[in-house]
């Protein structure tokens, strides 16, 4: 659950820093973004952050929960910008780890 | 302050930041280190093996305290959890002057002292980041709490400061110089902001008694007692009997404690006047199993074990007062939680670090404008490398000498904290002799070795090596061992960019190969 949650703050993260022109060139060598794909990212992105609290709410409570995830958005955010600047692609790639997270906690 | 807010509040970021900087990186990675207590108190005792805690460990911790002290006024004793492996237990001794507490470590299941080397293990790094090391206590929690202030304003002026901090969000862009310095301390500070807030604003939670006393002196007459007893939820001492009596056994007061509790356990024994008609057993819930510190406690009877006062749901300000430290103790904290309370941790010594060089790297572009580097400039590189490449090379002292002393030294766990020191103070003599980028890339390096060849020194030295404690299943002592090499690796690894740093700035333009003389 702690590691969905992790997956699902990345990728949320990963489609906010998407809907910033800076990021979008470091990703796709295009400074310019169509107008409906920022509007994806960027509500996705927000929506996205906001799954990512159910995980860790749903396994430790509301007290927990609020603790663990605050530290998951910190360390989802940490390595994203490292690899934005250091290896663009894998920081898109690993964007769909929420589906194999996922696919674990379901187990 | 004539140019604006955001201005002074710029100012005053630095100037608070700079002067504590050092002392703050410090507490930082000492603080951070302090996370993994029982694991270093462990590790630095390779002849324990490591034992499962279980319920008979009060009732051997109980006998044990007749034996060692049956007159004693008082005992406390901590009862083992899944990450310590020991009985420690401390009593008063009445034969003894001035305060005269006694402690001792304990074997859980057979209750004899631990036959183990004399050190303070983890401990050391945990009391060093609130009172440091050599002063009284008094004046070494007041400059922690001068620090920490002083911390707090650097926060809260630095978001004020940061102009982009949405936009530059995500940004760090590497090998620009003074550029890359300012985008790694804020994606380290902003990135974990809700942490630096949180662990700053309860460090202060925790020293209020001694930091801001006044509200605390006016609403209660004897505070010490008064306020202290309100907060812990701890009922009033019962006076000596005078009169000698058995101690009731233990077992049913844990299993009352344990109803009570919903099957919680409790992590604490305090016994009052044992053997006496007054003697009362007050039991205190593990600390582990919630977030907050205010203890839930019941206590007992020491004759008839019957139950005189449980601890009353805390107040609502009781209750935030034991969040917030529950939070800075992160005792609460399972595996992936304390890993995340690491990285954080980790970041707020990046953080402080990146700042300190900000400085120095600033400056420098700054004086090689007017031509003449002034001797602040050069004193904050050199204070920088001491305190940041360093004390992790210190720390790597601290656990060779763990391993390398001899056993029967008198004094040992003094002289392991004396090799500390030793160690932090010829780094602070190094670089007058190796100036600029040398010093920094050589202590990293040493650094680096030190650390990567203490699990070598350990299979040197001890029974309790890599492979042995595979083989005996001790896999927190296998995970300590790799993880100093992890620590050995990144600190070669920064050893190594630091180094390298040279030929690639000399590529560059020339005003960025003069502020690769200031710093990494």
């Amino acid at each position: 659950m702690t590691l969905l949650g992790l997956a699902l703050a990345y990728a949320g993260f990963l489609a906010l820093s998407l809907a910033m022109e800076r990021h979008h060139e470091q990703v796709f060598a295009v400074r310019r973004i169509p107008v409906l794909r920022a509007r994806l990212c960027f509500w996705g992105g927000w929506a996205l952050l906001a799954l990512s609290l159910l995980p860790p709410v749903a396994a430790f409570g509301w007290g927990l929960g609020l603790v663990v995830w605050t530290g998951l958005l910190t360390a989802s955010a940490m390595p994203l910008a490292l690899l934005l600047c250091y290896a663009p692609r894998v920081a898109l790639c690993l964007g769909a780890a929420p589906l194999p997270a996922g696919l674990l906690a379901l187990l | 302050m004539k140019e604006g807010f955001r201005q002074s509040m710029a100012w005053l970021h630095t100037w608070t930041g700079l002067l504590v900087g050092w002392v703050l990186f410090a507490v930082f990675l000492t603080g951070t280190a302090a996370y993994l207590r029982p694991e270093i108190s462990h590790w630095m005792r390779p002849e324990l093996a490591a034992v499962s805690p279980g319920p008979h460990n009060a009732e051997v911790a109980m006998a044990a305290m007749q034996r060692l002290a049956p007159n004693a006024p008082s005992w406390f004793i901590t009862l083992p959890e899944a990450r310590e492996n020991a009985l420690r237990v401390f009593w008063r001794d009445p034969s003894s002057s001035g305060r005269g507490f006694r402690n001792a470590t304990l074997h859980p299941d057979s209750g004899e002292p631990v036959a183990a080397r004399d050190t303070r293990g983890g401990e050391f790094f945990f009391r060093f980041h609130f009172e440091l090391h050599y002063l009284s206590v008094f004046w070494g929690r007041w400059i922690i709490i001068v620090c920490t202030m002083f911390m707090l304003m650097a926060i809260i002026s630095g978001v004020i400061t940061h102009r982009r901090i949405f936009a530059d969000f995500f940004t760090f862009r590497p090998a620009k110089g003074q550029r890359s310095w300012l985008d790694g301390h804020n994606v380290a500070a902003v990135l974990a902001l809700p942490y630096h807030l949180m662990i700053t604003y309860s460090g202060l939670v925790i020293f209020m008694a001694m930091a801001m006393p006044w509200g605390m002196e006016r609403a209660y007459p004897n505070p010490r007692q008064g306020f202290n007893a309100e907060l812990s939820g701890n009922p009033p001492p019962r006076p000596r009997a005078n009169a000698a009596a058995p101690l009731a056994p233990i077992g049913p007061m844990l299993a009352e404690a344990a109803r009570r509790w919903d099957g919680g356990a409790p992590g604490r024994i305090t016994v009052s006047n044992p053997g006496d008609a007054a003697a009362t057993v007050q039991l205190v819930r593990a600390g582990h199993e919630r977030v907050s510190t205010s203890a839930q406690s019941v206590t007992f009877d020491g004759v008839t074990g019957a139950v005189i006062a449980q601890s009353a749901t805390p107040g609502p300000a009781a209750q935030m007062h034991g969040v917030v430290y529950g939070l800075h103790l992160a005792r609460f904290a399972g595996p992936a939680l304390r890993a995340l309370f690491l990285l954080a941790g980790l970041a707020g010594t990046v953080m402080v670090a990146t700042g300190c060089i900000l400085w120095a790297v600033k400056q420098r572009q700054q004086a090689l404008k007017s031509g003449r580097i002034g001797f602040g400039t050069h004193l904050v590189e050199h204070l920088n490398v001491a305190a940041i490449a360093g004390l992790p090379l210190a720390m790597a002292g601290f656990f060779w000498a763990n391993r390398l002393l001899p056993l029967d030294l008198p004094q040992r766990a003094a002289w392991e904290i004396h090799a500390f020191f030793a160690v932090w103070a010829l780094c602070l003599l190094h670089p007058l002799f190796r100036r600029g980028r040398r010093a920094w890339v050589e202590q990293f390096a040493a650094g680096a070795v030190a650390f990567a060849l203490l699990p070598v020194l350990n299979f040197l030295v001890t029974d309790a090596h890599l492979l042995a404690s595979a083989m005996a299943g001790d896999w927190l002592r296998v995970g300590f061992d790799l993880g100093l090499l992890v620590c050995g690796g990144l600190l070669g690894a920064i050893a190594m960019k630091v180094a390298r740093h040279a030929p690639s700035a000399a590529r560059r333009p020339a005003h960025s190969t003069r502020t690769a003389e200031a710093a990494p």
